[in-house]
């Protein structure tokens, strides 16, 4: 479904260059959960806005169903995020002036075959609190609706920064286990990126990176629930 | 409804205090866009209709004596359609009150309808017999005059009674002045009234002969063709003065209004929607950059530049439409009355107000595009706006030392606050010279307005106080010898006389060429005090004349060029005159010659048609008996009218220092509270620190201290600058404003600028008070 083909992004900081990726190349198959897992600093999150079309990379090839996106006009990497991809951030960022509801409504007003609002709310277990505003809900509530804002445009895959983050551990297994559920229940790909390893062992695939590099690629054979993870 | 429309309504609401500011300002300015404007339309209209109905002369002649059978010879040549001839003049209407003299203008009407002018019936009817007669309706109102009433008049000498059969209003008697000196009506004093040809022929004694004409053109754009003709062929009869419809006295007057309306309604919304412009963009510009997060959001969830720039646009789209919608109605509605306020100040007697749909249509769009533009240039960052960055924390601003740091000695010195307060100044400068533009305006437009107050009165004072200071004016009804002045001196017990003589004449320099009354004066009179254009005093030259600086102005002559003065008496010559001086001027344009040298140029040695004179003593009974008198001006009546004058203006000056402080309170308002709510988090730091919120709030009431007083200080030049704008474009052939403004003005100016900035931060103080600064150090919620 994704096939990144040597990936690397550089930036100009003054009169140094910084090498934020290098050379990077991976797979990603239809329905996979994958964990993209590294330190602060490693290039994951510019991996990550690269695959959803926030980016470009200053060389390589993204594509997405065989269609190669790095070389897509602004217009079309716009259409490529609202039809295909769903992003999850760290600090959720909704939108403040909306309730939860019309947080998901939003995304799902965009898109021509969006998912049923209450069916994906119920999905991340919000319905009783769906008509607050963002600033009347807990960080997990928050992380649920973004969940849901992404999930409610049906989108082919999931992109997460660091999803639990900015959660403490309960909270944040909450949110993991929602990811999963979406992941199954929508057969969409999802892919989380993190650097807390613990998460990997849920993961189908494991991605690690370090200093802008893929180091190593594991396909883990026997995933855990995320209710089993700990750290 | 969309779920990007909730969020504008909501970002609406959050933001009420500055979206109600600029639409406050927008309101005002399309209010008073709409309001004005439709005034002077519906006026223009009125007056046309009113024009139409009554068949409006087109040309008006005045001559010494015209033979009764001239229109028959006039019309069908130089595009002459129709005339009447008729016989005006100015006499006595005499009063229980003796003390006061009342001058009536007589004018010969036809026994039924006229064709031109015609009366417009308020009450009683037109028929007229003979010693019947129909009364304006200003002067019958002020005196009291109703149909079946008898009024006495003085003509030829003897006193003839007549039965009061109508009131009516005349288009040629809108504005009821005497003439171009008086500047504003008296109806008490002032009136006109129509009496039947043939008995007025009769009891007038002028053998059969006329000394007016009106006339209808067939084209009104081969008018001077036809005044040209009329000027030449009317020569052999004494023409005096040939006067287009523009150049009649009450019709310029009130075309002068229409005139000033329409600057007016140019002007004003024009800064009003300036600045509302200069807001709204600078305010979508701080929403954009605090909306940075939600924008970079909706980018990453798939939505266009395109509709998140239309998401943001409608903010601005919204208040343009209201705005303009609010604006224009309110304006529509007002302008009804304020139309009204005018037709009773002109006295027009009918009353034709329309609803410009297409101007409230005009006005919503004009609004919308001017705000859509603001917005556009405000929201203009989106685009730059990358989802990826955009979720990153904003890099802090690039610190830098500013000028001020280098003057090191003065830097140390300064006290923590003070140096976050000049910091921010120059790291803000765009804001900052904003709103020490709003406040030089606010102060500018003040200065104009006091001034605008200030030059009535100091108009009056210099005209009737400073430079023509008789306490009597007397007019004869005639040229007369000496004699007549040594006969008002006997009756008088007058403490200086001075005989004069007032005369019209066409004044030429090349092309351009104006009627104006030219006064001959007694060598070294004491009743004018000549000042040159920069205050000097001038003498009354033994030859040459002196000229009022709008005349100069008007014919572009200046002092040593010589002018043509154009005779109006029968048989008297033109000729050149050299001007020796340029005088001030502020009531009337006239020119000024030796009594002597008049006399010897263009009439005989030895005539006056007047004198001025001061006395104790009520000239005004003294000299009722005098038959050969027109009239009597005092100066104290001319101040009564004014003071009459005075609170009309006065209402119309409270509404300029209200719109004027509206602008400097709502910038002031908006901009600071646009600092409060971009700033809580430097505030937060602040107040962790220990800041007091006074401490705070005094930091901003300091930065916009120092803001409002470079606006002041540049306030004043504009101030002026406005005043001179003013002075040009408002000086007329009736007035001059070349007053200065007065240090008093500039103060009061100023205090009541400040009085304004300080309600508007009165309002920001509640503001800050209410915030919570610790909140805004938690975790961010875009």
């Amino acid at each position: 479904m994704l096939r990144i083909e040597n990936i690397s992004k550089y930036y100009k900081m003054g009169e140094v260059t910084v090498k934020a990726l290098e050379d990077v190349s991976f797979e990603v198959k239809k329905g996979e959960f994958v964990v993209i897992l590294g330190p602060s600093g490693s290039g994951k999150s510019t991996l990550l806005n690269i695959l959803g079309g926030m980016d470009t990379p200053s060389s390589g090839k993204v594509y997405f169903n065989d269609v190669l996106i790095t070389n897509m006009t602004n217009k079309e990497l716009t259409m490529y995020r609202r039809k295909k991809i769903g992003f999850v951030f760290q600090f959720y960022n909704l939108l403040s002036t909306l309730t939860a509801r019309e947080n998901v409504e939003l995304a799902a007003e965009i898109c021509d075959d969006s998912i049923e609002i209450d069916d994906v709310i119920e999905s991340v277990g919000l319905s009783e609190r769906i008509d607050h505003f963002p600033s009347q809900m807990s960080g997990g509530e928050q992380q649920r609706v973004a969940i849901a804002r992404a999930v409610a445009k049906n989108p082919m895959i999931l992109l997460c920064d660091e999803p639990t983050g900015a959660l403490d551990f309960e909270t944040g297994i909450s949110i993991l286990k929602v990811l999963k559920n979406v992941n199954i229940k929508y057969n969409n790909t999802v892919i989380v990126i993190t650097h807390n390893s613990p998460i990997a062992q849920m993961a189908d695939k494991v991605i690690k990176m370090r200093s802008g590099k893929i180091t190593d690629i594991i396909i883990n054979s026997d995933p855990i629930p995320a209710e089993r993870i700990e750290w | 409804m969309k779920n990007l429309d909730k969020r504008l309504f909501r970002l609406i609401k959050l933001t009420k205090g500055q979206y109600i500011a600029v639409l406050l300002i927008v309101i005002t300015g399309i209010f008073v866009f709409t309001a004005v404007k439709n005034s002077a339309l519906n006026l223009n209209d009125t007056l046309n209709d009113y024009y139409n109905s009554t068949n409006f002369a087109d040309v008006f002649v005045t001559a010494v004596s015209i033979p009764k059978d001239i229109s028959t010879k006039l019309i069908g040549e130089a595009n002459i359609a129709e005339v009447e001839e008729r016989l005006v003049f100015d006499t006595l209407f005499i009063t229980d009150d003796s003390d006061k003299k009342v001058n009536v203008r007589v004018v010969s009407v036809e026994a039924q309808e006229d064709n031109i002018n015609k009366l417009f019936m308020k009450s009683g009817k037109r028929s007229l017999t003979s010693k019947d007669i129909i009364i304006i309706d200003q002067f019958a109102a002020a005196r009291n005059i109703k149909v079946g009433d008898e009024v006495k008049l003085q003509i030829s000498g003897r006193q003839y009674l007549f039965k009061v059969s109508g009131i009516a209003s005349s288009p040629e008697y809108v504005y009821i002045m005497e003439n171009e000196q008086t500047l504003l009506p008296e109806p008490s004093e002032f009136g006109v009234v129509f009496i039947e040809e043939s008995y007025l022929m009769k009891i007038a004694q002028t053998n059969g002969n006329y000394n007016e004409l009106v006339l209808k053109v067939k084209d009104e754009k081969k008018l001077e063709k036809t005044v040209d003709y009329l000027k030449s062929y009317l020569d052999k009869y004494g023409v005096k003065r040939v006067i287009k419809r523009d150049e009649q006295l009450s019709n310029s007057m009130i075309h002068e209004e229409i005139n000033g309306l329409e600057k007016v309604s140019q002007s004003i919304p024009v800064v009003f929607l300036l600045f509302s412009g200069i807001m709204l963009s600078s305010m979508l510009s701080r929403i954009v950059k605090k909306d940075r997060t939600s924008i970079g959001v909706l980018k990453a969830l798939g939505f266009t530049d395109i509709e998140i720039i239309i998401h943001y646009l409608k903010y601005a789209a919204s208040i343009g439409f209201v705005g303009g919608l609010v604006g224009s109605l309110i304006g529509t509605a007002l302008s009804g009355g304020m139309t009204n306020i005018y037709l009773d100040f002109f006295n027009i007697p009918m009353l034709t107000i329309k609803v410009y749909y297409s101007r409230i249509a005009l006005s919503i769009v004009l609004s919308l595009i001017f705000c859509v533009l603001s917005g556009m240039w405000g929201i203009r960052g989106i685009i730059k706006i990358n989802p990826a960055e955009s979720m990153l924390p904003e890099a802090p601003k690039k610190g830098k030392r500013i000028l001020l740091e280098k003057f090191k000695f003065l830097w140390r010195r300064l006290p923590f606050s003070w140096k976050i307060i000049f910091r921010n100044i120059f790291r803000e400068k765009r804001k900052f010279v904003f709103i020490g533009a709003a406040v030089a305006v606010t102060c500018g437009m003040m200065i104009m307005t006091l001034w605008m107050n200030d030059i009535i009165d100091v108009m009056f004072i210099r005209h009737y106080n400073e430079f023509s200071i008789m306490e009597y004016n007397v007019v004869f009804n005639s040229f007369k010898d000496k004699k007549t002045k040594m006969e008002v001196e006997k009756l008088v017990n007058s403490s200086v006389i001075e005989g004069k003589v007032e005369l019209p004449f066409e004044i030429y320099n090349k092309d351009k060429s104006k009627i104006v009354n030219v006064i001959g004066l007694e060598k070294n009179t004491v009743f004018y005090n000549f000042k040159d254009i920069d205050g000097y005093d001038l003498e009354l030259p033994d030859e040459g004349i002196l000229i009022s600086s709008n005349l100069a102005t008007f014919l572009n002559v200046n002092k040593g060029d010589k002018i043509l003065l154009k005779n109006f008496i029968p048989d008297k010559d033109d000729d050149y005159v050299t001007i020796k001086g340029i005088i001030k001027q502020s009531l009337g344009i006239n020119g000024y010659m030796n009594i002597d040298y008049l006399n010897a140029k263009f009439l005989d040695i030895g005539i006056i048609n007047g004198v001025y004179l001061n006395s104790k003593e009520d000239v005004e009974s003294k000299l009722n008996s005098i038959k050969n008198i027109s009239s009597i001006q005092s100066q104290n009546d001319m101040i009564g009218i004014f003071e009459e004058f005075t609170g009309l203006i006065a209402v119309t000056i409270g509404v300029m220092i209200i719109f004027s402080g509206i602008l400097g309170f709502v910038i002031m308002y908006s901009m600071t509270l646009m600092s409060i709510n971009e700033r809580t988090l430097e505030f937060s730091s602040l107040r962790v620190m220990g800041f007091t919120q006074n401490e705070i709030f005094q930091m901003i009431v300091k930065e916009n201290m120092i803001m409002s007083l470079l606006g002041i200080i540049i306030g004043i030049p504009l101030g002026k600058y406005l005043v001179d704008y003013l002075s040009k474009t408002f000086s007329t052939d009736i007035y001059t404003m070349s007053e200065p403004i007065t240090l008093q003005g500039i103060i009061i100016s100023i205090i009541i600028t400040i009085i304004f900035l300080i309600l508007a931060q009165m309002m920001t103080y509640v503001k800050i008070h209410k915030l919570n600064f610790i909140d805004s150090l938690k975790s961010r919620i875009s």
